[in-house]
């Protein structure tokens, strides 16, 4: 601790002693819980309390029955913890009867206090952190600690139980964790006593019929499982695996969602799912027990495990796979089996469950299609992967959803009118759709795709939530679409495809809400950003009125739209497909508009977002040496920076820099790929003598820029000068290149003389530093609280 | 069958018909008494938002009654088009527990396992809504005074399908899920026991409703309904954390953010088995994950697309949407976000800014990026003010003008009958540039309000105006220059619209600027959004844009050096970074100038070290910073006061309240204040603490029109004091409750009827034959019940209505013969009094 800080605490803690001081915002002390872990985790907590008796005086202070806030008692506790945590100041603290005080019946917990969640929290971190060492098992063991953690499990703050479950595995994690050699004995007599407690608690929840008490025991032993790896995990299971199999035995199921887990947690631990303890088995048991609903967690859980029987895998995938199979049964016109994994057929719960409700069926549909997509690109998914049943049930979804189904069984047109309109479902199942783009299938199958893809962008009913993913499934599928053979053009299928693709988005550029609008210039920008090359889909692109709508929408109404628009036509143009490179005759002036019309967004949009999106698209033109720009480079540069550096923006600025960045570069030589900012040694010749390249950097008024921004108030800006400015002086400046810039009557010597007299690298390292560095001292915070005291209550509720 | 429900106020009469078990086997019926009464307007009127009447609550045209079917229907029927509100009147209807009634509850027939006499068949849809083993109910229907004709009937849940609420299942019987998912797969064929008792049966405050609105004549609002169902079953399991979707009858209600704290708001409410996020807040005082709500309580639960059924923003200050973009699109949330236009177009200006501050200025990774923003803010819907927005088919919302910012609303969340109003930030009082907050008396069960000056009463806002502008104008006039640091948008234009005002009249020649463009941008939302504005912005609004300003211009960074007074405006708005910051530090120095701090600032900013009295800053460099300038802190927050909060009670006229937003301390006084005043209750839970309230769920009945025709030819029609029985069988059909006529009811479920007769010996001494004697009873019954239809049957038996008397020898005494009478439960009080007539004995026979 600084010497600053170690004068300021004994006020303070007078000041937190004082109960007539409040102390109005909880976050200071949040942070200064945070100071003195780092202290102690830095150095010796006894040598803290040594030097700084105050602490201790604060911590007896707490003992008095004297109305301390509730807060300041939570603080004091938890920091009681944090010294309790080295086994020396343990001691110390035990020796002074601090810590029976404060977290034994003596202390807060018979207190009124107790009563706010907040002392019963601290009381529980306080333990957590104290709890680190064999000594304090004893300590905890003693005084009654762990029955009043075992109650606090049912706290009424789900903060302090959740705590409180948190606390048990860590104290069962070390007691068990103790010097004893080898495994402990399966008999709970040779446990340390702590373990005994907590496994004994946790053996009489298991065989409680109260279901919260159940889930309690249920969720400390999936953390336990989850989180230590000892040797004694196989002991605990086996001791307390039959009382989970009793759990199973029991009707109605009780807690199923923390078995799942809990089951879950013993497959993965490496202790346990290598040997077998009967573990598949339950495992088994407990797909065929649970609902539907919840039994996709768990198969899922089951899939994703590394070493698993393969018949396990089998059953759960079937598990994951019923609602499709019913959705593909009910779907079906022809009888026969849906294609799915044998074994994998509608049964009757699942089709009642989705029959049951809205609500039920749209819950069901979507947890699985979510758990398939989770499962998709997995190595360990099962194989073969029955990708065209998938695609089928997928698209069935979809046109249940969307009315264009015609089911022929009574089950499917329930479930069609169940399912009509259901946006959740809709939004499920094409991103499900999407991920299966990353593989084919069946002809026949990916022209349903696309003919579903093209009825929901279609469809005025879709809602802009399901067109964006629409357009993101549409473009998952494009993108994964095969080339004809033998040439690098798009298959005819795709071309059809794509036009009939092209009005739609023309369609949905003009709709009357913004995120439609924006979701279709997002894929416009995609699809070209991929295809901008393929003959077939520059062809339709041109053919379509998609580029000047694209353009248009530069003067959308809505920002973001303007900004996707400035994106989409930088990229449409960087692709030669902006909407006026088709008459050659008129190249040169249209060129110049669309430019002009950028530079336009950058002067004068009222928003940010677009000015943004007009820099980032002029410095891919520079980088690309863009065809707009390659015609007077420093005539753009300079409107450009000229642009920027009047922008209230922070962003537009600082990317301002980056395209400076990108102009020096190719005037003097390229930065390292690596890191453009580093200051290195020019590793490529500057294309023309430096002198010139000085004058057209001065030309297109770049020191001005950066000078000025290296003082910018936004400090990601100044770092960007500074790093830009270090950079031109690397160049400039080392291997003779000063001496012929010298050489030269026209150098801008001055810009020279500056730069070599700044202290570049000095400024570069205050600016590293985070502005609010100082503000987050240590001390500024103690000072912050010890002026706070007597401070009018008012401004503290006024949040805003 | 006997038992008696609780005599509410006005209420109808007791149960009419009882049933003796003698048989020993019985009918499991629901007795539903219901009683209507004329509605008392109160309140809101027809057609003001949120006073729509009660909705007709059946499709199907045999139950649709609408005025022209019956006599004098008028008035009502006209008031039934969708939307909420308090319909035409309200009846209660109290399920007594079994056993816990006076009747022979606990006898035999009450047991698990018992068949049903006639096991209905679960076909078309239709069935009952509970099954044979289950105890009756005795249900009485009340009239409550205020609203409407909605009818009240106690029940587990409105629908048995969903998902069940998960309490404690008592040990030796099955928790009541598993039945009911029998009944549901199984059908009760099977037997399965509803168990005696079963959790919750008849647990106070377990109703359901029975909405009749519309479908009841005016004049016939004062039908009392007997109605006959199976009786309604129940289901409970034990819930582990929060919210596992559960359909119950009660709200709960956690916050994770703005539990008896200021920042952050994160509450979530459960209601009807919906779960719902109410703002999803940061906290501006840390930096790191501290700074958001813990959603770690709600992923738990599973994907949180599926938990969650819709986030509600109420406002666009960052204390209630900061944390939106992260749980969108960094946590994985999925589903739909709700607000209104203003907030969802100023919301991302607000994150932008917090973005640069925390990505760019403190070099925070992992945090949101602008397309996240964007990516968030098309999740958006978009809502208008008092439009009822359907979630989906159960859940709806509406939102209520709140003043405190440009776009801040009250959201009312409705499931079924049930609804809780969440106020966000609130204003009771008109500022300069907005309305006061304003919500319907639409009588939630729950009303959520912040409490940020819970204890305050605030004075008159001119005098703190006026106090504002004397300090501009002195620091000015001297010379000096005034440094106002604010967030981008909110109260900057408030402050910007009194100053223009000011250096109108006073015609003042100094400069007021306003940094980073955000005039311009102001300038744009307040026109877009103007209605949202004050009556009197929307009216001078063609002659003059209030917020295109004559003398406020956009700032540039090199006028802070011009000599001269000036007044600027910069954000952000606690001097923690950026041009504010810049700013400060060139006019610190001169104790000419002037910083007002409109606003709260957190720990470790600039803005909080000065408003604590620090005077000697550090600032990066070890340099250190002399503030000799004046600072002023002036509080323009637009906050709802102690009695702006007790005003917007009283305007709601809610159940229940609950406090958040706020500290403890002053909370609890405002509580005590509310429970006092309004003889609600009122809570304050802490972060991550639970508050559950039961709720008595209303679930829509039709009545048919037949069995209101069929009562009303029986008699007079009923009155507002004189309410009549109307006896009918509830069953569930599609998802919907109907009362109709128990040979209806019949038809409906594919039933042969089965009939329960009571039956009695009564012994005569009389030697004479079987038919003599059965003669001797004719003429004795024909002289004594003349309004009887007594009839001799040609078998010698004699029947009175449904009674049916037949003479037979006794087995032992020649010289006795056994009456054996028997009846329907409809007859019973017939019954009895013939079995009491034939006891005394026949007059002698004229020899």
């Amino acid at each position: 601790m600084d010497p600053e800080c170690s004068q300021l605490l004994p006020a303070l803690c007078a000041v937190l002693a004082d109960p007539r001081q409040p102390v109005a915002d909880d976050t200071c002390l949040e942070k200064l819980l945070d100071w003195f872990k780092t202290i102690t985790e830095a150095g010796s907590s006894l040598q803290l309390l040594q030097e700084n008796p105050c602490l201790v005086e604060l911590l007896c202070h707490v003992l008095k029955p004297q109305g301390l806030s509730a807060r300041v008692l939570s603080f004091s506790l938890r920091l009681a913890g944090v010294f309790a945590a080295q086994e020396s100041c343990f001691q110390y603290l035990q020796q002074a009867e601090l810590l029976p005080g404060l977290f034994g019946e003596a202390g807060p917990l018979g207190q009124a206090a107790w009563s706010a969640p907040t002392v019963r929290s601290g009381w529980i971190q306080g333990l957590r952190s104290l709890a680190q060492h064999p000594s304090a098992l004893p300590f905890l063991a003693d005084c009654g600690t762990l029955d009043t953690i075992f109650s606090l499990q049912g706290d009424s703050s789900l903060f302090v139980a959740s705590a409180a479950g948190q606390l048990l595995v860590h104290i069962l994690g070390l007691s068990l964790q103790g010097p004893a050699e080898g495994p402990p004995s399966p008999q709970a007599c040779d446990w340390p006593v702590c373990a005994q407690k907590i496994v004994g608690h946790i053996e009489g929840s298991l065989r409680s019929m109260a279901t919260p008490q159940v889930t309690q025991a249920l969720n400390v032993l999936t953390t336990t499982f989850g989180h230590c790896h000892g040797p004694w995990m196989q002991v605990l299971w086996e001791r307390l695996s039959p009382l989970v199999a009793c759990l199973l035995q029991e009707d109605p199921l009780p807690a199923a969602h923390s078995l799942v887990d809990l089951l879950l947690s013993v497959a993965r631990s490496p202790v346990l799912s290598s040997s077998d303890c009967g573990l598949w088995e339950t495992l088994a048991q407990t797909l065929r027990r649970l609902s539907p609903a919840q039994a996709g967690p768990l198969a899922l859980g089951i899939l994703k495990l590394q070493d698993c029987p393969q018949a396990l895998r089998a059953q759960a995938f079937g598990v994951l796979l019923q609602p499709l199979a019913c959705v593909l049964t009910a779907a079906d016109q022809a009888p026969g089996p849906p294609g799915l994994p044998e074994g994998t057929t509608g049964d009757s719960v699942t089709v009642d469950t989705l029959l049951s409700s809205k609500s039920a069926c749209a819950g069901l549909l979507c947890q699985t299609l979510a758990h398939l997509e989770l499962l998709q690109p997995l190595p360990q998914r099962p194989s073969p992967w029955p990708q065209a049943p998938l695609l089928g049930a997928a698209v069935t979804i979809l046109r249940f959803c969307n009315g264009s189904a015609a089911p022929a069984s009574d089950v499917g047109g329930r479930l069609c009118a169940i399912l009509a309109g259901c946006v959740r479902v809709q939004r499920a199942a094409l991103d499900f759709l999407g991920a299966l783009a990353q593989e084919t299938g069946p002809q026949e199958l990916v022209t349903q795709v696309s003919a579903v893809l093209l009825e929901y962008l279609r469809s005025p009913d879709s809602s802009p939530t399901v067109l964006k993913k629409a357009f993101q499934a549409t473009l998952r599928w494009l993108l994964s679409s095969p080339r004809a053979p033998g040439c690098c053009d798009l298959d005819p299928d795709t071309q059809l495809f794509l036009r009939e693709l092209l009005p739609v988005l023309r369609k949905r550029l003009c709709s009357p809400c913004w995120e439609v609008r924006d979701s279709g210039l997002e894929f416009l920008t995609q699809v070209t950003r991929h295809w901008g090359g393929q003959a077939g889909f520059r062809h339709a692109l041109l053919a379509s009125e998609v580029p000047e709508l694209a353009e248009q929408l530069l003067r959308d109404p809505e920002s973001y739209v303007r900004a996707s628009a400035v994106t989409a036509v930088g990229q449409l143009s960087s692709q030669g497909l902006h909407a006026t490179a088709a008459s050659p005759e008129q190249l040169g002036g249209q060129k110049e508009s669309l430019l002009a019309e950028l530079l336009h967004v950058l002067s004068t949009d009222s928003e940010g977002f677009p000015r943004r999106a007009a820099m980032q698209v002029f410095t891919e033109w520079l980088r690309d040496r863009h065809a707009d720009v390659a015609e007077d480079t420093e005539r753009f540069v300079a409107r450009v920076l000229q642009a920027a550096s009047r922008d209230l923006d922070w962003e537009v600025r600082a990317q301002g820099l980056e395209l400076a960045l990108v102009f020096l570069a190719q005037t003097l030589g390229q930065p390292s790929a690596r890191c453009p900012y580093a200051v290195a040694a020019p590793q490529a010749t500057p294309p023309g003598p430096l002198a010139q390249a000085l004058r057209a950097l001065s030309r297109v008024r770049l020191f001005e820029f950066a000078f000025r921004a290296l003082f910018d108030c936004d400090r990601p800006v100044a770092q960007k000068s500074c790093d830009l400015l270090l950079f031109l002086r690397a160049q400039a400046t080392p291997s003779g290149g000063l001496q012929e810039a010298e050489g030269s009557p026209d150098v801008p010597e001055a810009v020279l003389a500056v730069l070599r007299s700044l202290d570049l690298e000095g400024l570069r390292g205050a600016l590293a530093e985070s502005s609010d560095h100082v503000e987050k001292s240590p001390q500024s915070l103690l000072q912050d609280m010890l002026a706070t005291v007597g401070v009018r209550g008012e401004n503290q509720a006024d949040c805003y | 069958m006997q038992g008696t429900a609780k005599a509410l106020p006005g209420a109808a009469h007791g149960p009419k018909v009882r049933a003796r078990r003698e048989s020993g086997l019985s009918i499991p019926t629901l007795w539903v008494t219901a009683a209507w009464r004329p509605r008392k307007e109160r309140g809101s009127q027809p057609g003001t938002p949120g006073s729509e009447g009660g909705s007709g609550a059946l499709s199907g045209k045999s139950f649709n009654s609408s005025r022209k079917g019956v006599p004098g229907g008028t008035g009502l029927g006209s008031r039934t088009q969708g939307g909420w509100g308090p319909g035409p009147g309200r009846v209660l209807l109290q399920v007594q527990a079994p056993g816990r009634g006076r009747g022979p509850r606990a006898g035999p027939a009450w047991e698990p396992g018992l068949r049903p006499l006639h096991p209905p068949a679960l076909g078309s849809h239709a069935r009952p809504l509970g099954y044979a083993q289950a105890p009756p109910r005795q249900i009485r229907l009340r009239s409550v005074p205020p609203p409407p004709a909605r009818v009240y009937l106690p029940c587990r849940r409105r629908r048995s399908r969903r998902c069940w609420t998960r309490r404690p299942a008592p040990s030796h019987r099955p928790a009541a899920r598993d039945w009911l998912s029998a009944v549901q797969s199984e059908g009760p064929e099977r037997g399965r026991a509803f168990p005696a008792g079963a959790p919750e049966a008849g647990a106070p405050g377990c109703a359901c409703a029975v909405r009749a609105a519309g479908l009841v004549p005016a004049e016939l609002r004062s039908w009392a309904v007997v109605g006959q169902a199976w009786s309604v079953g129940s289901g409970s399991a034990a819930a582990t954390g929060w919210g596992a979707a559960c359909r119950m009858p009660e709200i709960r209600v956690t916050p994770l953010g703005a539990g008896q704290d200021v920042g952050r708001s994160c509450i979530l409410v459960s209601i009807g088995g919906k779960n719902v996020m109410l703002d999803c807040g940061m906290h501006m005082g840390f930096n790191d994950d501290r700074r958001f709500p813990d959603f770690s309580y709600i992923t738990r639960n599973g994907r949180l697309t599926d938990f969650l059924d819709c986030v509600i923003i109420s406002h666009f200050h960052l204390d209630h949407c900061g944390a939106l973009p992260y749980f969108s699109e960094m946590v994985g949330y999925d589903g739909p976000i709700y607000m209104t236009h203003p907030t969802q177009a100023i919301c991302p200006i607000l994150l932008e800014d917090y973005r640069k501050i925390a990505v760019d200025k403190k070099g925070e990774a992992n945090f949101f990026t602008s397309q996240m923003i964007k990516d968030c803010m098309k999740k958006v819907v978009a809502v208008h003010l008092h439009q009822t927005v359907q979630v989906d088919d159960e859940l709806e919302i509406k939102a209520y003008y709140a003043g405190h910012v440009l776009g801040a609303a009250m959201f009312q969340i409705k499931v079924g009958s049930e609804s809780v109003v969440y106020t966000g930030d609130y204003n009771m009082t008109p500022d300069r540039h907005l309305g006061a907050a304003w919500i319907d008396k639409c009588r939630p069960n729950l009303l959520i309000t912040e409490s940020t000056y819970a204890t305050t009463i605030r004075d008159s806002k001119r005098c703190r105006e006026r106090d504002f502008l004397k300090k501009v104008h002195e620091t000015v006039e001297r010379g000096g220059k005034v440094l106002i640091p604010v967030f981008a948008l909110g109260r900057a234009q408030e402050l910007c619209i009194l100053l223009e005002t000011f250096w109108e009249r006073v015609n003042l020649k100094a400069p007021i600027y306003f940094s980073t463009g955000l005039t311009e941008k102001a300038n744009h939302y307040y026109k877009l959004f103007i209605t949202w504005t004050n009556q009197k912005i929307r009216k001078t609004f063609v002659q003059r844009n209030m917020f295109e300003f004559k003398h406020i211009k956009a700032f540039d960074r090199a006028f802070a050096d011009n000599p001269g007074p000036m007044v600027v405006f910069a954000t952000p708005g606690m001097l923690h970074a950026g041009q504010s910051l810049q700013i400060f530090r060139k006019w610190a120095g001169n104790e000419k100038n002037m910083v007002i701090m409109p606003g709260y600032c957190v720990q470790g900013t600039v803005g909080h070290k000065i408003l604590s009295g620090q005077r000697k800053l550090e600032m990066e460099g070890r340099q250190v910073l002399e503030v000799k300038m004046q600072v002023e802190y002036m509080s323009f927050s637009a906050h709802a006061d102690a009695k702006g909060i007790m005003q917007l009670v009283g305007q709601a006229e809610p159940e229940s309240v609950l406090l958040v937003h706020g500290e403890a301390k002053k909370m609890e006084f405002l509580k005590q204040k509310i429970e006092q005043e309004f003889r609600v209750n009122c809570y304050m839970p802490a972060n991550g603490e639970t508050v559950t309230l039961p709720t008595s769920p209303s679930i829509p009945v039709g009545i048919s029109l037949g069995l209101l025709k069929r009562e009303m030819a029986q008699g007079l029609l009923p009155s507002a004091k004189k309410p009549r029985l109307l006896h009918g069988t509830l069953i569930m059909k599609d998802s919907s409750f109907q009362l109709v006529s128990s040979e209806q009811a019949l038809k409906e479920l594919g039933l042969a009827e089965h009939q329960l007769r009571f039956t009695c010996r009564v012994h005569l001494h009389d030697s004479r034959k079987e038919q003599e004697t059965a003669a001797r009873v004719y003429s004795h019954l024909k002289s004594v019940l003349k309004d009887h239809c007594v009839q001799h049957l040609p078998d010698g038996s004699v029947t009175v209505e449904s009674i049916l008397i037949q003479a037979a020898a006794h087995s032992e005494d020649p010289g006795t013969k056994v009456l054996l009478v028997s009846w329907t439960y409809q007859d019973e009080e017939l019954g009895s009094y013939l079995t009491s007539l034939l006891k005394k004995g026949l007059p002698q026979a004229p020899s």
